[in-house]
């Protein structure tokens, strides 16, 4: 549907539950509301989303990408060590920093002071792959074998050195919680596909064994300021995909279908009596709680998923919980409308383990990525389905630990220059945009601040983000603050 | 919204057709569209023209008046609204803000009236107002009546009807104590009809201790309180006697300057007691970051700029947040300004380094069974001490050692001994000890025999010392430390220096005394501040109407929503003042009134008109808070538990949120018996994983003190499934077989338990019905009624039918389910 349109239709049905609600049988409300529900300003109660601000300007370009999948690398993969290959930094393995690449740059206190650390080599080798000639480290074979498909990003900087804050940058906005995040606001602005599941999901998953994951916080996914029903809903890997989906032990559908029954007729009677039709809107919740309950469960059941498919995303993708079954499951989600996945797999903070666990973290989420972009790929999904691959900042290219001590080299944080890959929903494929300098330290062309990316990705949606705004005390929030180029050369 | 507001309030409301006020009318607009480059932000101000004061408009730079009062036509500022031509129009087209023809007419119409200018509502000082004009004399119970039937009248609207007595009884009482009535106080209430029953009613609940566990929770997330620090680690605090302080000061309806001055400065006050000093760790509620690798002294300037803007919010209603980087856009704040208030917050001697969970300054804060058990071992201590002492005269070998020079002992030992043996015994630690007692054994039994017993003492009292808990409160250094103007609020770019002060726009600083926090407090409850006082009373009439009189209760400023009652809400503050900060003679006057005590019955022609319920023709409605739910379930199901206080506790959460959170660095250890039926207040609260139980609440990351209220599926999969809510409805059903006889009584019981109310007849028939049909299929499922009887940890009567037990266990979990029970109705 046209976006305009549909943000016209979205205001339509928005008035007319606001006006005439009452006293429209139950029956005939529930699957007009259950779609606006889950839209951006009719989600909240009906009460509330008539108080609540207009809709915000959404869809002034035609979107590239209808939904986009957020492969979230928590902790920082090196960009030194997998994607940005720089011949000078074999040359200058085991000297120390050139000053001049450090001068005045603020580090972690692990760091502390740049000076005297030395240069450390790549630990495997890189080759070029594919017509685009793209440089992948042979840590990443799988990505490297699409790397036609890709649009590598070299010149990503950022400005916070330490984990959560600089997550949460990437992901709302700002380094101090409480913003409203990246699918908060794409729910926001352009509402849901599905009228059977949540519009932004969250799922998370970490390296076996390693010593070296940061946690999740809910303020990843959270809505900030924006209605708390925008929030993203974590699918946990143990128990309920969803909390407290399934219904109590001895009650079956059937039987719950009678309770649920029961209960709108019940509440349609105190709807007129009353008149509030926010009476209304809790009897469409709880008939889209009853599908949950169905969909979800169908959502992670993987039994019609062919033994190619399966293989495709690696041995792990039969545990619940891992970043392959994740990949899988974003897939699922991709086709049944989510509008957001934002998956996040954690372990990638290698300060003393890139000769032992960059192995292991690789192995854990080479393969399932680049087998979604294929799977998308083969169900015609790609095209419309946004694929982002990368992590809150880079990593040193010079060594953390001792240059005798192989077993524990290590990279400390570096925002100064990174790498992030994208795919799909309007990317150029088989490109590299921007570069770092010849010791991947510093960029050196089209720089891509994080606000730059948003707009870009917010672009890519279909949306304005200077447009995308909230008032919250006082103030027209966005997703990229005051900021943001929208970088046109990779879009397709 | 504002805006939208203002024109709704003249054209949607009808015959409401007041002159242009400047407050309502032509503010909004301007700090909607214009403040962003002409308002009080010196650096982002062009063409130095400010329209936030009359003089700006009056004169613009060139010396031209920019408005000509009563001549639109020949005003600039109209030309440039109006202007087709780019180049000219404003606000320019880049800004994405642009004026509607009705914005415009509106200005117009304020020029052609004379452009009366008017500072912003919420700074000018607070004038009792004199109570309005009414038709229906009859009508109003109290002041505050007045007001809303006076704006009702201009309509042509009139209050609803009272709503019945029992709808109202569970409205106050779930209002004042979070808990529905109980069928004897119903009862009780019913019977009663002497005129003043319902003020009687509202002093009972007022009295009662729950009414304290019931405000709290709203004080609870504006001091972003929580049971850990946040961040990475999320290491356990123990701020919870704090809590407990709270509760305790809303029972005994501590007056709300009181109430103020504790809790922001309780520690300055001349000879400050225990309890005061206990108050202040209200602003030691925010997160901790203990991240390695972050610089202790950014953190530290963190928590300074959150306790700056946390008082910000809950006593000024203003957002000063916006003035870290630069002059507010919108409010009479500067940047220096924001400095100037964070520097009172800017002399504890916190550090900001992670370490310790409890960073200093703490405060111990032992129960009263500890206090006891703490002198009878410091007793012990001081007398073994002393005997000790006696002993260590009459030790040659020992004397000797402690007596001869450094250079003549040879052994290490020898040197750890003495050094061990140097303080006196009482303030010996146990790795002290126990060197000595080892050093000495076999030697003089007598001797060490004493010393390991002392030894175990201090082990004995150690421990119980690490089990007491440590509230972090506030202290100011002994030296004062220098506050800065920081670039972009970053800790390590001071620029100016400034000296604690208030904001210039309002009221001064006592000067009498030199300015810390205990000015700033007492400055906050000033009469002559004229913020405070209508800021707290905006909230608490939140608690009862669902919404504010300014809607937007933590912003006061230009940006925020203007009164829909401006006179009412200066009644209210001026009352509050005048009954010297009278909390809960407040909220008897709210509860009291009409408005209150109407129906919140709407016709379809008022919810059009009136959907938001701004003008208040109908009573509250809307869904209560989800912890007060779950404090529903519990005590129409009996189940709740009693103790007011103490240690939060872990009740019912699904396996692994924990763990799957923190990568099994934490685990839940659910409690069971009692634990399991506090109230929801009592929940222990892990910052980066919240209670699973609860939605829409604030994350306790930071202040908020604005509820949300949603409606998603998730709240009903909760309401609906959740461990606490089933086993509710076992024990209510339970209880409904026991009480009663025939299935036409236990409906009616079970019903009413949650409602306050009998079921209609067509109520009573789709539940009997629903009941046949659920006691046929239990009938032929003998293991889903064994698996149902079982979700809780609580027991089951064992002469109860349990296919009966079951099929009442759904139904009351759908009564529990019922739009009604979950709303304030």
């Amino acid at each position: 549907m046209n976006p305009i349109l549909e943000s016209q239709a979205h205001l339509t049905r928005r008035q007319f539950f606001g006006r005439s609600a009452v006293g429209i049988g139950t029956a005939a409300l529930a699957p007009l509301l259950s779609r606006d529900l889950q839209s951006s300003v009719g989600t909240l109660s009906s009460k509330l989303s008539i108080r609540s601000q207009e809709l915000p300007g959404i869809s002034h370009f035609v979107p590239k990408a209808k939904r986009v999948i957020y492969l979230f690398q928590n902790g920082a993969p090196s960009h030194v060590e997998l994607f940005d290959w720089k011949l000078k930094l074999k040359a200058l393995h085991g000297q120390p920093v050139p000053e001049e690449y450090v001068k005045g740059k603020r580090f972690s206190t692990m760091t502390g002071k740049p000076q005297g650390k030395l240069m450390l080599a790549p630990v495997e080798p890189f080759q070029q792959h594919g017509q685009s000639g793209a440089w992948v480290s042979n840590f990443m074979p799988h990505t490297a074998s699409i790397s036609d498909e890709l649009c590598f990003v070299k010149s990503m900087h950022t400005e916070a050195v330490n984990h959560a804050p600089a997550i949460c940058f990437f992901l709302s906005g700002s380094e101090i919680p409480g913003r409203p995040t990246l699918g908060a606001w794409l729910t926001y602005g352009l509402g849901s596909e599905s009228e059977n599941l949540p519009s932004f999901v969250v799922m998370t998953s970490v390296t076996k064994n390693t010593t070296c994951g940061q946690i999740f916080y809910d303020f990843y996914w959270g809505s900030g300021f924006l209605p708390s029903k925008l929030q993203g809903v974590k699918f946990r890997s143990i128990g309920d995909p969803v909390l407290y989906l399934s219904n109590p032990d001895g009650v079956n559908r059937q039987v719950r279908r009678g309770q649920l029954d029961d209960l709108s007729q019940l509440n349609q009677m105190n709807l007129e009596e009353f008149g509030d039709p926010e009476i209304a809107t809790r009897i469409a919740q709880y008939e889209m709680a009853f599908r949950m309950q169905s969909s979800v469960p169908e959502l992670t059941d993987l039994s019609d998923e062919s033994p190619e498919t399966l293989d495709m995303y690696g041995p792990q993708v039969h545990e619940r919980g891992s970043f392959a079954f994740n990949c899988l499951m974003a897939r699922r989600m991709a086709e049944r409308g989510v509008r957001c996945v934002q998956l996040m797999h954690a372990g990638w903070d290698q300060h003393n383990s890139i000769t032992t666990e960059l192995y292991n973290q690789c192995r854990d989420t080479d393969q399932p990525s680049a087998a979604l972009i294929k799977d998308l790929k083969q169900r015609g999904l790609l095209d419309d389905t946004l694929v982002i691959w990368g992590g809150e900042f880079g990593r040193t290219p010079f060594l953390q630990g001792d240059m005798k001590d192989r077993k524990r080299w290590g990279r400390d944080h570096h925002p100064y220059a990174f790498t992030v890959w994208m795919a799909g929903g309007g990317v150029r494929p088989g490109i590299t945009y921007g570069a770092s300098d010849d010791l991947a330290m510093n960029v050196a062309e089209n720089p891509v601040h994080v606000h730059d990316f948003q707009a870009t990705l917010l672009h890519l949606m279909g949306i304005d983000h200077e447009q995308l705004t909230y008032k919250f005390q006082g103030r027209r929030f966005r997703l990229t603050d005051v900021h943001g180029k929208i970088v046109k050369p990779i879009i397709a | 919204m504002l805006i939208g507001f203002s024109l709704l309030a003249l054209n949607l409301f009808g015959k409401e057709n007041s002159p242009i006020d400047f407050n309502r009318d032509i503010l909004p607009i301007f700090s909607d569209n214009c403040f962003h480059c002409h308002g009080p932000d010196a650096k982002a101000r062009k063409a130095d023209l400010r329209l936030d004061q009359p003089e700006g408009l009056l004169l613009s730079s060139e010396n031209t008046p920019l408005l000509i009062p009563g001549n639109p036509d020949s005003s600039e500022i109209v030309k440039r609204l109006e202007s087709k031509d780019s180049d000219e129009v404003m606000p320019p087209p880049e800004s994405n803000r642009s004026l509607t023809e009705k914005q415009i007419r509106t200005i117009r119409l304020w020029i052609e009236q004379g452009a009366p200018w008017q500072d912003h509502w919420s700074f000018k000082k607070l004038t009792r107002p004199n109570l309005p004009e009414i038709q229906n004399r009859f009508l109003p119970r109290n002041p505050l009546d007045h007001f809303i039937l006076n704006r009702l009248e201009r309509v042509g609207l009139s209050f609803n009807p009272e709503a019945n007595k029992e709808i109202l009884i569970r409205r106050v009482s779930l209002d004042l104590t979070g808990l529905p009535p109980t069928l004897e106080e119903l009862d009780a209430f019913l019977r009663d009809d002497r005129p003043d029953a319902y003020d009687r009613l509202i002093d009972r609940l007022l009295l009662s201790p729950r009414y304290g566990e019931r405000m709290v929770w709203d004080w609870l997330e504006a001091a972003r309180y929580a049971d850990s620090n946040g961040y990475q680690g999320d290491r356990e605090r123990t701020m919870w006697p704090w809590r407990d302080w709270v509760i305790k000061a809303l029972n005994t309806n501590q007056p709300f300057d009181q109430f103020t001055i504790d809790q922001l400065a309780g520690d300055l006050v001349p000879t400050a007691r225990f309890d005061q000093i206990l108050a202040t760790g209200f602003n030691r509620n925010h997160m901790i970051n203990g991240e390695g690798g972050r610089i202790p002294e950014e953190n530290r300037m963190e928590y300074v700029m959150d306790m700056t803007e946390t008082v910000g919010t809950v006593w000024l209603g203003l957002t000063l947040n916006c003035c870290r980087c630069h002059d507010h856009k919108f409010d009479p704040l500067t940047r220096k300004e924001y400095y100037q208030l964070s520097a009172f917050f800017n002399q504890t001697p916190i550090n900001g380094g992670g370490g310790d969970p409890q960073t200093a300054p703490i405060l111990t804060v032992p129960g009263r069974e500890q206090k006891t058990q703490l002198l009878t071992l410091e007793t012990k201590i001081q007398n073994l001490s002393m005997e000790v002492s006696t002993l260590e005269k009459n030790i040659p070998a020992l004397v000797a050692l402690t007596e001869i020079s450094e250079q003549e002992l040879s052994k290490p030992t020898e040197k750890e001994v003495r050094k061990a043996l140097a303080p006196s015994p009482c303030s010996r630690n146990k790795d002290q000890l126990n060197k000595i007692a080892e050093f000495f054994t076999h030697k003089h039994s007598v001797y060490v025999n004493r010393i390991r017993a002392l030894q175990n003492l201090v082990n004995t009292r150690n421990q119980l010392n690490r089990s007491i808990p440590k509230v972090m409160v506030m202290k100011d250094r002994e030296t004062r430390r220098e506050s800065f103007i920081l670039t972009m609020g970053l800790y390590n770019q001071p620029e100016e220096k400034v000296n604690a002060g208030t904001p210039s726009s309002l009221p001064d600083l006592p000067t009498d005394r030199h300015p810390d926090r205990l000015s700033l407090a007492q400055w906050l409850v000033s009469p002559d501040n004229p913020l405070t006082a209508r800021v707290i009373v905006n909230r608490y009439w939140q608690i009862f109407f669902d919404e504010g009189l300014v809607r937007t209760p933590e912003d006061f400023g230009t940006q925020g929503k203007r009164p829909t009652h401006p006179g009412l809400l200066d009644f209210l503050a001026t009352e509050f003042i005048r009954t010297e900060w009278n909390v809960k003679a407040l909220h008897r006057l709210i509860v009291t009134s009409t408005a209150y005590r109407q129906s919140s019955k709407v016709s379809q022609s008022l919810q059009e008109r009136d959907p938001e319920n701004e003008l208040l023709a109908r009573g509250p409605r809307a869904r209560r808070p989800s912890w007060m739910l779950r404090d529903q379930a519990l005590a129409a199901s009996g189940l709740i538990s009693d103790p007011i206080g103490g240690p939060s506790v872990m009740p019912y959460q699904p396996g692994g949120i924990w763990r799957e959170a923190t990568f099994g660095k934490k685990t839940y250890t659910q409690d069971h018996g009692g634990n399991l039926y506090r109230r929801s207040v009592y929940t222990f609260w892990r910052r980066i994983v919240g209670p699973t139980q609860f939605f829409d609440v604030s994350k306790r990351q930071s202040c908020v003190v604005k509820p949300t209220r949603t409606n998603s599926p998730l709240h009903a999969l909760l309401t609906l499934n959740e461990t606490t809510y089933v086993e509710a409805a076992r024990q209510l059903a339970q209880r409904t077989l026991i009480h009663n006889d025939s299935n036409v009584e236990r409906i009616r019981f079970a019903f009413r338990s949650v409602t306050a109310r009998f079921p209609t007849e067509s109520e009573q028939h789709i539940l009997q019905e629903r009941l046949n049909r659920l006691g046929h299929h239990f009938e032929s499922n003998s293991d889903a009624v064994e698996h149902l009887l079982q979700i809780g940890e609580s027991a089951n009567e064992n002469n109860l039918d349990p296919v009966e037990h079951a099929a009442y266990t759904l139904l009351c979990n759908l009564i529990l389910n019922l739009d009604e029970t979950l709303s304030k109705q």
